[in-house]
């Protein structure tokens, strides 16, 4: 089956364009005109065209600088270059410009057919190599981690030599950073990449069940323990342990887990024998554990047996550099699974993305590029496409400290989902009971209307 | 005079041999199963004539059929001897209107030594096939890509001789479906 392309012709000569729209609708190509490039350009940002056919002279923007636009913004469109008069000299500007040909009207048929033969195969192999570059990135890049900022740089260069010991690490930012996703890099760098990386949100589950989780359980050993039960600690063996919200678990649950960590060894709940565990501890938080144990609510032996290693993830608006990135990223990935034509960020836009505060930092980020790509209706995302980001109030400044930035982020996603729990806690990704804990902690109440 | 809906009038401009007309008659007939029937002759436009390159245009040529009264027929395909070209190319050797009526074969280059009196047998295969590829789009027919199939785009005479004069199974489905009255 041939290959049918987005073609646009664009020449100020209607019987030209007639022509060429004709000719290519013979073989079924999709085929639109514009008579400038003024026009050209805005049917750009509305279709994502495969080959522009550009006529050199045209009045108001010429073809050379129609050229040039559309290799700056849309790299991936190919550009044929046709004229009536043509030089050595503008042929070679064109060719050194990026279009794939220059064509002197009226060309022979076989010409325009080899040129055609051409871009479908130039077009093949760059969908190709897009897929596999793309896959290549995803399995070379620290699972999707993105950003070219120092702070980022450096994390990527940690990460390796982090991967290399067995150390505990501690990691530690805001929510919506990316911690577990450092985690998962890590393990898979590590040695211990062939075992399991287990994911546990100790926030998530009551101080019981956490010991439940982890440890195992015997048959009977508490009311409703119908059947012995393996925990994350023996079924992770030889793997990498991951605790989210460390900060979170009780005095009791870290003098175990101190243990754990010390001896290598558990028992599970109602029973007494040992079992030799084997794993590596990676925590996170995104609260101040010095702070903590200062208090007393985290205990000084325990921070100093997880906190081997710490790595320090830097909220959003800290790395601003890392938003059009990352943005383009998120549109590239939900572009493709809602299967719609959506492929550039205009300049608006990213300007607005770069001076947001992002209080939810990247996870926020990811969620406000995938509202805007369901409700596009262009190729391009506009300001206008993240109006949502205004609509609400205003994000927390950024002089207050972390703790009320967590607290005014929650408070405003809650308004935002009219306080439905269960929609606020899977726009924060986080689980429900998590949120209600973080409502009570911070006396979040609902507004009187 | 009632017609069949599908009939295909061979509508000569100009001077035509009347063998070459008789040959394409019977070969729609033959390989598309359409009746066709030969018109009276009709003479170039003048304004088709383009006095700098010295060829018709084939757009303009088939702009001009269309104030002919030929009711009755699906489709028309004109034949002439007359060297084609649409604005960006050098040369046609066929020009049709995509799902439309009228269609215009030129016979100029396909004789290699331009005289008339040298037509041969290779020359009267080759306007059959222009004829019925170019009918293949009045049907709305696409270019296809299997080489082995009349619709076949053909940009030069050595790939017009190594096209055949059917149509791959997939454009001879399209084609019955499109001719069926």
């Amino acid at each position: 089956m041939r290959e049918k392309m987005h073609i646009m012709i664009v020449d100020d000569e209607m019987i030209i364009r007639e022509s060429f729209s004709h000719w290519f609708q013979k073989s079924g190509h999709f085929v639109e005109t514009a008579a400038s490039g003024s026009e050209a350009l805005e049917k750009l940002e509305k279709i994502a065209f495969d080959v522009l056919f550009v006529d050199i002279k045209m009045p108001g923007m010429n073809g050379i600088e129609l050229l040039e636009k559309t290799k700056e913004d849309y790299p991936d469109t190919i550009v044929v270059i046709i004229t009536a008069f043509g030089t050595i000299e503008t042929a070679v500007e064109a060719m050194k410009l990026g279009a794939a040909d220059y064509l002197l009207k009226p060309f022979k048929p076989e010409q325009l057919t080899l040129v055609m033969e051409k871009l479908t195969q130039q077009k093949k192999l760059t969908s190709a190599y897009n897929y596999l570059k793309g896959h290549l990135d995803r399995i070379t890049r620290f699972d999707n981690i993105i950003g070219q900022s120092p702070a980022m740089e450096k994390i990527f260069e940690l990460i390796p030599e982090i991967a290399a010991s067995d150390a505990s690490v501690l990691i530690t930012g805001e929510t919506g950073t990316g911690k577990e996703l450092v985690a998962k890099a890590i393990h898979a760098r590590s040695k211990r990449n062939h075992s399991p990386f287990i994911a546990i949100n100790c926030g998530a589950l009551p101080d019981t069940l956490l010991e439940s989780e982890l440890f195992g359980h015997q048959k009977g050993a508490f009311t409703g323990a119908s059947h012995a039960r393996k925990g994350f600690l023996e079924v992770v063996s030889g793997g990498t342990l991951f605790l989210d919200e460390i900060g979170e678990i009780s005095s009791k649950m870290q003098i175990d887990l101190l243990r754990v960590l010390d001896e290598k060894k558990i028992t599970r709940m109602g029973s007494s024998q040992v079992i030799e565990v084997d794993f590596r501890l990676i925590s996170a938080t995104c609260r101040n554990l010095s702070e903590m144990m200062k208090n007393g609510s985290f205990r000084e032996d325990f921070f100093y047996r997880v906190n081997v290693i710490t790595l320090d993830l830097a909220p959003l608006r800290k790395r601003t550099g890392d938003i059009p990135l990352l943005a383009t990223h998120f549109l590239q990935k939900y572009s493709q699974e809602t299967n719609k034509h959506v492929d550039h960020i205009n300049r608006d836009a990213i300007s607005l993305l770069s001076n947001y505060e992002w209080p939810g930092n990247v996870r926020e980020l990811q969620n406000a590029v995938e509202r805007a790509v369901v409700l596009a209706k262009s190729r391009a995302l506009e300001a206008d496409h993240f109006s949502f980001l205004h609509l609400n109030d205003k994000p927390p400044s950024r002089r207050i400290s972390l703790r009320e930035n967590e607290r005014e982020y929650i408070r405003w996603i809650l308004e935002d989902s009219g306080w439905n729990v269960t929609k606020a806690a899977k726009v924060l990704d986080i689980n429900r009971v998590t949120l209600h804990k973080k409502i009570k902690r911070f006396d979040l109440k609902r507004r009187e209307h | 005079m009632i017609r069949n809906e599908t009939i295909i009038g061979i509508l000569p401009v100009g001077a035509v041999p009347e063998l070459i007309l008789k040959i394409i008659a019977s070969n729609i007939e033959v390989h598309l199963n359409l009746p066709s029937e030969i018109l009276p002759f009709f003479g170039p436009p003048a304004d088709a004539l383009d006095k700098r390159r010295q060829q018709y245009d084939a757009g303009k040529m088939l702009q001009a059929f269309s104030v002919l009264e030929l009711e009755g027929f699906k489709k028309i395909v004109a034949v002439c001897m007359q060297d084609l070209f649409i604005p960006i190319l050098t040369h046609v050797h066929g020009e049709a209107q995509q799902g439309g009526k009228f269609a215009i074969v030129s016979l100029f280059r396909l004789q290699t030594d331009k005289m008339l009196s040298k037509l041969t047998s290779l020359v009267y295969e080759r306007a059959v096939k222009v004829t019925l590829h170019e009918i293949g789009h009045l049907f709305n027919l696409l270019h296809c890509e299997d080489k082995h199939c009349l619709m076949h785009f053909s940009s030069t005479l050595d790939e017009l001789d190594a096209t055949p004069i059917y149509f791959c199974r997939y454009c001879f489905k399209y084609f019955k479906v499109a001719t069926r009255p």
